[in-house]
C-alpha cells in the first residue's frame, strides 16, 4: 500500500462514516455539520487524483455557501424532533431491510465481475509537475463540452427563474415601504400644523 | 373514373349526414330537396357510368386500404362491371323515385328530415354493398342495410307493433348475418383473402385437387361436405336472412310496420334482393357445390309457392304485396339454383320496377284511404284515381306475366332455366313455380279487383273525401311504369347475351386464367346453354310465351280471382267452410310464428332464465363480484403503497430497483 | 461558413425567445399579458418551422457539436410534434390561467423553457446532454405544477414530484456512469458501436441497465416508479397537468428511442425483458387503480400509466414495426390526453375547478356535441374500432405478437377489456344521469373549434391512419432503426 493508497482509504472512511452520520444523527444541526465533514473528505480525495479545482471549488461552493446557508434554514426553522424521531424508528426496519438488499445484490453483481481495470484508467493518475488541473478543466468545458456547459446553465437560469416565481411576492397590503416620490413631493402644510395658543394656559 | 365511382355512393351520405345533422336548420323543404337532389345527382352519375363503361374492361381498384393484418388487406374498394352498374341504376333509379314519393307521403309526418336522413343513408349503404370488390366492405353493406331496415320498420318508434316488428327483423337477420360472417370466417381461412377475385382463383385452385388439409377439413368432411360446401352453404344461410327466405322469411311480412316509401324501397326494390345479388357476384363460388345448388332450388322453390299462397288469405293491402315480394324472391332464389344467375338478376331488375310501383300505388291507395289498409273496406277505388288505377293494373301484369311487360320475361326465363336444369331438385322447383304463376295471379287480381272494382265499401267520410294523390305521389308511379312495361325487352342482350360475360383476367393466376362477372360451369349446368340455344328473338320468345303453359295458368289465375271476388264470393264462403284447416294452416302462415315464438322465444327465454340463474349465482356472486371485491381488495392492499406519503413513494422504487436487480440474477443463473 | 453552432438553430432561438418573452412579460401589464401568451406562440412557430427547415433535407443523420447534437428525422419528427403539443397546451391553458388566476407570464417562460429541454433531449447524442436536457425540461415542470403557489395540494404535489425526480435523475445517472465505466465514453454513438462488440447478458452491463430501465421507467412513469403520477396530475393545477400529460411523453419516448434503441439496440435481450415486466405491471395496475377512482384526474393519471404500458410494449420488441407503433402510440396518446384534460378545462370556471366525474354527469343535456367528443376520447382511450386508439393498440399488439409474445398480448387485451368499464363508465355518466349543476357551458369559439377538431382528429386518424403510420415507419427507417 502506497502512501497515497493509504490516505485514499483514510479520507474513504471518513466520507462513509460521515455520510452514515447524516442520515443517522438526531439533531439536524449535527447533521449538516456531517455533511460538511462528508464533503471536505470527499475534497481530499479529489485533490488526491490531482483534481485540485475540482477539490477547491467543492469546498468554496459547498461548504462555504451551500451549506452555511443550509445551516441558517434549520437554525431558523422549528423542527419538531420528537415527532421525527418516532417516524424513524418506525421505518428503521424496512428501510434497512430494503437497503441491504440493495446493497447485498450489488455487491454480488460487482464482485461477479469486476470493472475494466486496464489501461485508461491507470493513465489518469499520472500527470507532468506542470500538469494544470484547472486550465484542463477549462479547455474541455469551453471546447468539447461546450454544448452540455451551455444547457447547464440554461438549467441554472429556470432554477432562478422558478426560484423567483415561487417565493417573490407583491403584498399590496401591510408593507411599511419607503414611498420616495411621495415623500419628495410632500408639502409643510401635509405635514406640519401650526396651531396658535393663548399664552399662560 | 375512379373519382366518378367514389362521388356516387358519397353523394348520398352527404345528403343523409346534411338532413341527418342539420335537419333543424335545413327545414321540411330544404331536407328534401338536398337529399333528392344529391340521390338524383348519384343517378346521374350512374348513367354517365354507364354509357363511358367499356364493356371489355372491368373496374377493379382499391380506393382506400385501412388496414393490414397478417396479408389479409382491409380495403374500400370498387368492382365495377356490367351486374353493378346495373344494380347501380336499379338502386338510384328506384331510391330517386322513393325520395320524391315521399315529400307527398310523408308530408305530415313529424319525423320527416330524419326519414329523408335515413333513406339517403340507405341508398348509400346499398350503394357500397354493391360496389365493393371484397368481402369486408360486402360485409359492412350488409349490415349498414339492415341497421338501416331496423331504424325504418321502427320509424314510428311509439307505435308498439312497430317496435315489436323491428326486433323480429333484427333477430331474424342476425342468424343470417352469423352465417355470412361464418361464410367470410372459412373464406379468410381459406383463401386467406378479402379480394373477390383473389378468393375466386384460390379456391378455385383448392378445387383443383391440392389437398392441404386445414382445421376445419375434419369438421366439414365429418358432414360430408367438402369446404367448397361449407362456405357455399353459409354465404347462402346470410342471403336467405337478408332476402327473406323460408325459414328465415318470417321478418318481412311484419316489416310492413313502416312508412310505405320504405316498403317500396328496402322490404321490395333492393335490400331484400342483396342476397340475390351477392349469390350471383359470388357465382364462382356457388358453381362449385352442387350440393348447395340443389338446398338453394328446394328452399327458392319452396318460398315462392308456399308464400304465394299465403298471400290469397291476406286481407291488409301491403301485407298481400308483402307475400307476393317473398314469393319473387323465391323465383329469384330458384334460378340462382338453376344456375340462371343472369336470370335470376334480370327478374331482380324488373322485379325492383313493378313491386317498388305496385307498393307506391298501394301507398297512394292508403292515403286516399285515410290510412286504412284493409282491402274489405276498400272497392271501386278505379274511378276515385285513375292514375293509381292504371299504374296499379300495369305493375299486376307485369307480376303475374303476361307477356309484353317486362315480368313476363324475367319469369319465363325462370321457368325455363329450372325446366332445362339437370339438378336433382330442378323437378320440384319446376312443379312449384309452375303452380306458383297460377297462385301469384290469383292473389294479385283478388287484391286488385277488390280494391279498384266493385262496390265501395268504405265509410261515408271517407269516400266523400276520396280524391287522386299529389303529383309528387303519381308522377313517381307513371316513372316507375315504364320500366315495368319495357325493361323485359333487354332479355336479349341481358340474359341472352353476353352482358354479364364480361372479364377480369388472372396474370399470376395457375387454375383459373379468367374470371368473368357471371361464370356458370355449362358441363355441369347447362340450363342457360339450353335456354340460349332456343332463343330465337324476343317476338318468338314472346309467342312462345302466349303458347305455354305458365301464360295460361296466369289468366286461369285472373279468371278465378275475377269469378270468384266479382261475381260470385259464395265460392269464397264455400271454400272457407269447407276447406276450414287449409284456411287456418294459412292464417297462421304455416305456424312458423308460433313455432318460433314457443321455441326459440320461450327457449331462449327459459335459457336464458336458466342462464340468468347461474349467472346470478356463479358469475355475479363468484366471478363478477368475486373480482370486484378481489379488485377492490388488492386496491386497498396496494393502496397501501399509495399513501401520498413521499418515503412510501421512494420505497417503492427502491423496491423496483431491487426488484429489477432480481430479475438480473434469474436472468443470470438461467 | 457555418457556424459549428448553426446545427442547433431551433433550440438557441427558442432559449433567446424565452428570455425575451421573460423580459417582455416584466413591461406589459395584467391587462396586456395576451401579449406574451401571442409572443409565446409566435416564438414556438417560428421555433417548429426552424426545425422543419433543418431536419427533413438530409439524406442521413447528421451529428454536430462534438457529436453531442443529432439531426435526423426521427429528431425532427418528434421535436415538431413536441412544439406542436405544447402550442395546443397553451391554447387550451390560456382560458384555465385567467379563470383561476394564474394569468401570468412565468408560465409561458417555462413552458417555453421545458420545451426546449425536450428539444434537447430529442437531438441530444450524448448520454450527458441527454441527461441535461432532461434536467432543463424536470425544473421546469416541478416549477409549473408549483404554479399554484398558495394551493396547498399544488405545493404537495410539486414536492413530491420534485424529491421523487431527483431520485429518478440519480438512478439514471447512476446508470449513465456506469455505462461510461464500462464503455469509456458517453456518445450514444460510441456506445452502440462498443456494445456491438460485447456479448449480450454481460453482468456489468445487466447492471447498469438496471438502473438505466428504472431511471426511465420513472420519467415514463411506469409501474412501479409510478407513485409520482397520480398525485401530480392531481394536485397540479389542470392546464399543467394538460402540459405534462402532451408532449413530454414524447420527449420521453425519444429518450428511450435514443438510449436504449440506438445506443443499446445490440445488448436488446438485456433491457427488453426487464422492460416488458414494467411494461405489463404498468397495464395492469395502470388499468386496475383508475377503475377504483371517482377524480377524474387521477383516473386519466392511472390511465396514462396504462397507456405507458403499452408504449414500453411497442418498444420492448425492438423491431421496426414495435418501434413504429410505439411512436404512432405515443403521438396519438398525446393528442388524445390533451383533448380529455382540455374538457376539464372547459367545465371549470372562475372559482371552479372541475375535476371529479360527477362533474360529467348528464353533460348531453347540457352539450350535446361536447357529449359526443368527449365520447370520441373516451372510444379512444379504450381502443374502440374506428378511432385512432384502436389502430394505435392493434399495431402495438400486432407488434407484440410478432415477436411470439402472445401471453404478454392476451393480458394487454384482457386489461384493455378491464379499461373499457372505467372509460365507458363516463359515457353512462354523460348519457343517463341528470346533470348535477346545469350552469351554461360557455367558452370562446376557439378553444371550442381548437377542442372540435383535436377530438374528431381522434375519430379521423382512426378512420384513416395509413398516412401517419406511414409516417412514423418511414421516419424510422430514415433514421435506421
Amino acid at each position: 500500500m502506497t502512501f497515497v493508497q493509504f490516505l485514499f482509504n483514510i479520507y474513504a472512511g471518513i466520507t462513509i462514516a460521515a455520510a452514515i452520520g447524516v442520515v443517522t444523527v438526531r439533531n439536524s444541526v449535527y447533521a449538516a455539520l456531517c455533511l460538511i465533514l462528508t464533503f471536505f473528505s470527499s475534497a481530499a480525495i479529489w485533490i488526491l487524483l490531482e483534481a485540485e479545482f475540482l477539490g477547491i471549488v467543492l469546498v468554496l461552493v459547498y461548504v462555504g455557501a451551500v451549506m452555511v446557508l443550509f445551516l441558517f434554514v434549520i437554525m431558523m426553522l422549528d423542527i419538531n424532533r420528537e415527532q421525527l424521531v418516532e417516524r424513524f424508528i418506525k421505518y428503521l426496519p424496512a428501510g434497512i431491510a430494503v437497503a441491504v438488499i440493495i446493497a447485498i445484490e450489488m455487491i454480488v453483481v460487482i464482485q461477479r465481475s469486476a470493472f475494466d481495470t486496464s489501461e485508461q484508467y491507470k493513465a489518469v493518475a499520472q500527470n507532468a509537475p506542470d500538469y494544470n488541473n484547472t486550465e484542463a478543466l477549462g479547455e474541455l468545458l469551453y471546447t468539447q463540452y461546450l454544448y452540455p456547459f451551455e444547457i447547464a446553465a440554461v438549467v441554472l437560469l429556470v432554477a432562478i427563474i422558478a426560484a423567483i416565481m415561487l417565493t417573490l411576492r407583491k403584498r399590496a397590503v401591510n408593507v411599511r415601504s419607503q414611498d420616495i416620490e411621495k415623500q419628495l413631493r410632500v408639502r409643510p402644510e401635509d405635514r406640519v400644523r401650526l396651531v396658535k395658543m393663548k399664552s399662560g394656559q | 373514373m375512379g373519382t366518378l365511382y367514389l362521388l356516387i355512393p358519397l353523394a348520398p351520405l352527404l345528403g343523409a349526414i346534411l338532413a341527418g345533422f342539420f335537419g333543424k336548420q335545413l327545414g321540411r323543404k330544404g331536407a328534401h330537396f338536398v337529399t333528392s337532389g344529391l340521390v338524383a345527382f348519384s343517378f346521374i352519375l350512374s348513367v354517365i357510368a354507364f354509357m363511358q363503361m367499356d364493356a371489355n374492361e372491368v373496374y377493379n381498384q382499391t380506393v382506400y386500404q385501412w388496414a393490414v393484418i397478417d396479408n389479409i388487406k382491409m380495403e374500400v374498394g370498387f368492382l365495377v362491371d356490367h351486374l353493378t352498374i346495373m344494380m347501380m341504376l336499379v338502386v338510384t333509379f328506384v331510391s330517386l323515385m322513393v325520395h320524391i314519393y315521399t315529400i307527398g307521403y310523408m308530408h305530415d309526418d313529424p319525423g320527416y328530415q330524419r326519414f329523408f336522413s335515413y333513406i339517403s343513408l340507405f341508398t348509400f349503404s346499398m350503394l357500397m354493398l354493391v360496389m365493393s370488390n371484397n368481402f369486408l366492405q360486402l360485409f359492412f353493406g350488409w349490415e349498414a342495410v339492415g341497421l338501416v331496415s331496423y331504424l325504418l320498420i321502427g320509424f314510428w318508434y311509439k307505435k308498439d307493433t312497430a317496435i315489436y316488428a323491428n326486433m323480429k327483423a333484427f333477430l331474424v337477420n342476425r342468424v343470417g348475418d352469423f352465417g355470412f360472417l361464418l361464410g367470410i370466417g372459412v373464406i379468410v381461412i381459406y383463401a386467406n383473402s378479402l379480394d373477390y377475385i383473389t378468393v375466386f382463383e384460390r379456391l378455385g385452385v383448392a378445387m383443383g385437387g391440392d389437398n392441404n388439409m386445414l382445421p376445419l377439413d375434419a369438421l366439414t368432411q365429418a358432414w360430408g361436405l367438402n369446404h367448397q360446401d361449407m362456405i357455399a352453404l353459409l354465404l347462402f344461410i346470410g342471403a336467405m336472412g337478408k332476402s327473406a327466405q323460408v325459414p328465415l322469411h318470417v321478418w318481412l311480412p311484419d316489416s310492413m310496420e313502416g312508412p310505405t316509401p320504405i316498403s317500396a324501397l328496402i322490404h321490395a326494390a333492393t335490400m331484400v334482393t342483396a342476397g340475390i345479388f351477392m349469390v350471383s357476384r359470388l357465382s364462382p363460388i356457388f358453381e362449385l357445390s352442387d350440393t348447395v345448388l340443389n338446398f338453394i332450388l328446394i328452399i327458392g322453390a319452396t318460398t315462392a309457392f308456399f308464400m304465394g299462397l299465403i298471400g290469397i288469405i291476406q286481407n291488409d293491402i301491403k301485407r298481400v304485396v308483402a307475400y307476393s315480394t317473398l314469393s319473387q324472391l323465391g323465383y329469384m332464389v330458384v334460378a340462382l339454383g338453376a344456375s340462371a344467375y343472369s336470370a335470376a338478376v334480370f327478374h331482380l331488375m324488373t322485379h325492383a320496377f313493378f313491386k317498388a310501383l305496385l307498393f307506391l300505388a298501394a301507398g297512394s291507395v292508403i292515403i286516399a284511404m285515410h290510412h286504412e289498409q284493409d282491402i274489405r273496406k276498400m272497392g271501386g277505388l278505379k274511378r276515385h284515381m285513375p292514375i293509381t288505377y292504371w299504374t296499379s293494373l300495369v305493375g299486376s301484369l307485369a307480376l303475374i306475366g303476361i307477356p309484353g311487360f317486362a315480368g313476363f320475361f324475367s319469369k319465363d326465363a325462370i321457368i325455363e332455366a329450372v325446366h332445362a336444369s339437370t339438378l336433382p331438385a330442378a323437378g320440384y322447383a319446376y312443379f312449384m313455380v309452375l303452380l306458383g304463376v297460377f297462385v301469384t295471379a290469383f292473389y294479385s287480381f283478388r287484391m286488385f279487383f277488390l280494391v279498384f272494382h266493385g262496390d265501395e265499401r268504405m265509410d261515408d267520410h271517407t269516400l266523400h273525401h276520396l280524391h287522386e294523390s299529389p303529383k309528387v305521389v303519381t308522377i313517381p308511379l307513371i316513372l316507375l311504369a315504364i320500366p315495368s312495361v319495357i325493361a323485359g325487352y333487354f332479355i336479349g342482350t341481358m340474359v341472352m347475351g353476353d352482358f354479364f360475360n364480361q372479364v377480369t383476367l388472372l396474370p399470376k393466376a395457375e387454375h383459373l386464367h379468367q374470371v368473368t362477372t357471371i361464370m356458370v360451369d355449362h358441363e355441369r349446368h347447362p340450363a342457360m346453354e339450353v335456354l340460349r340455344e332456343e332463343y330465337h328473338g324476343i317476338f318468338s320468345f314472346i309467342f312462345h310465351g302466349m303458347i305455354a303453359l305458365p301464360f295460361w295458368l296466369a289468366l286461369a289465375g285472373v279468371g278465378a280471382a275475377w269469378y270468384i271476388y266479382m261475381k260470385d264470393d259464395s265460392i269464397a264462403d264455400w271454400f272457407y267452410n269447407r276447406f276450414q284447416w287449409l284456411y287456418k294452416i294459412l292464417d297462421n302462415k304455416y305456424y312458423f310464428d308460433t313455432f318460433n315464438q314457443k321455441f326459440f322465444a320461450n327457449g331462449s327465454l327459459n335459457l336464458g332464465t336458466a342462464f340468468w340463474t347461474f349467472d346470478k349465482t356463479i358469475i355475479d356472486g363468484l366471478f363478477v363480484n368475486g373480482v370486484a371485491k378481489m379488485t377492490g381488495w388488492t386496491a386497498r392492499l396496494l393502496s397501501h403503497f399509495q399513501t401520498g406519503y413521499l418515503y412510501h413513494y421512494v420505497m417503492a422504487m427502491a423496491l423496483g430497483v431491487g426488484f429489477l436487480m432480481a430479475w438480473l440474477f434469474m436472468a443470470l443463473s438461467a | 461558413m457555418m457556424s459549428a453552432f448553426e446545427i442547433a438553430r431551433p433550440e438557441i432561438f427558442l432559449l433567446i425567445a424565452a428570455c425575451v418573452v421573460l423580459l417582455l412579460d416584466l413591461f406589459v401589464g395584467k391587462n396586456a399579458r395576451v401579449v406574451t401568451y401571442l409572443a409565446t406562440q409566435a416564438s414556438l412557430l417560428t421555433t417548429a418551422l426552424l426545425i422543419y427547415s433543418s431536419s427533413f433535407n438530409q439524406e442521413m443523420k447528421v451529428v454536430g457539436l462534438d457529436r453531442m447534437y443529432v439531426l435526423d428525422e426521427l429528431a425532427g419528427f418528434l421535436k415538431i410534434s413536441i412544439v406542436g403539443f405544447a402550442m395546443l397546451s397553451f391554447i387550451y391553458a390560456r382560458k384555465y390561467l385567467r379563470d383561476q388566476n394564474l394569468w401570468r407570464g412565468e408560465f409561458f417562460v417555462l413552458g417555453m423553457t421545458s420545451v426546449l429541454g425536450m428539444l434537447i433531449m430529442s437531438s441530444g447524442y450524448n448520454l450527458l446532454v441527454l441527461y441535461l436536457g432532461l434536467e432543463v425540461l424536470s425544473l421546469s415542470m416541478y416549477a409549473l405544477v408549483a404554479l399554484h403557489r398558495d394551493n396547498g395540494k399544488a405545493i404537495e404535489a410539486a414536492m413530491k414530484y420534485f424529491i421523487l425526480g431527483a431520485v429518478g435523475s440519480g438512478m439514471l445517472l447512476y446508470g449513465m456512469s456506469l455505462l461510461y465505466g464500462i464503455s469509456g465514453g458517453l456518445g450514444v454513438d460510441h456506445l452502440s458501436t462498443f456494445f456491438n462488440a460485447q456479448p449480450a447478458n454481460d453482468v456489468k452491463v445487466l447492471f447498469a441497465l438496471t438502473f438505466i430501465v428504472a431511471g426511465l421507467a420513472f420519467k415514463l412513469g411506469a409501474v412501479p416508479f409510478h407513485m409520482w403520477l397520480p398525485d401530480v396530475y392531481q394536485g397540479a393545477p389542470t392546464a399543467v397537468t394538460l402540459f405534462l400529460g402532451s408532449a413530454p411523453k414524447v420527449a420521453a419516448f425519444a429518450l428511450v428511442m435514443r438510449i436504449l434503441a440506438e445506443g443499446l439496440g445490440s445488448v436488446e435481450e438485456s433491457w427488453s425483458q426487464m422492460l416488458m415486466v414494467l411494461g405489463l405491471l404498468s397495464i395492469i395496475v395502470g388499468n386496475l387503480f383508475a377503475v377504483a377512482q371517482h377524480n377524474m384526474k387521477r383516473m386519466l393519471a392511472y390511465s396514462t400509466i396504462s397507456h405507458m404500458g403499452f408504449i414500453i410494449m411497442g418498444v420492448i420488441t425492438s423491431s421496426h414495426i414495435g418501434y413504429s407503433a410505439a411512436m404512432f402510440y405515443v403521438v396519438t396518446y398525446a393528442l388524445m390526453s390533451a383533448a380529455a384534460f382540455a374538457l376539464l378545462i372547459l367545465l371549470s370556471r372562475t372559482g371552479y375547478e372541475a375535476e371529479t366525474l360527477d362533474d360529467l354527469k348528464g353533460l348531453n343535456e347540457r352539450s350535446p356535441w361536447l357529449a359526443f367528443l368527449v365520447m370520441l376520447m373516451m372510444l379512444s382511450m379504450m381502443g374502440f374500432p374506428l378511432t385512432v386508439g384502436f389502430y394505435s393498440k392493434l399495431a402495438v399488439i400486432q407488434a407484440v405478437v410478432g415477436k411470439e409474445l402472445v401471453w404478454p398480448a392476451v393480458i394487454m387485451v384482457v386489461m384493455s377489456v378491464v379499461g373499457a368499464f372505467y372509460y365507458l363508465r363516463v359515457l353512462k355518466l354523460m348519457y343517463f344521469e341528470k346533470p348535477a349543476d346545469n350552469t351554461t357551458i360557455d367558452v370562446g369559439i376557439d378553444f371550442y373549434g381548437v377542442l372540435s377538431v383535436n377530438s374528431l382528429l381522434l375519430l379521423g386518424l382512426g378512420v384513416f391512419p395509413g398516412g401517419l403510420m406511414a409516417l412514423c415507419s418511414a421516419v424510422l427507417s430514415a433514421s435506421q432503426l
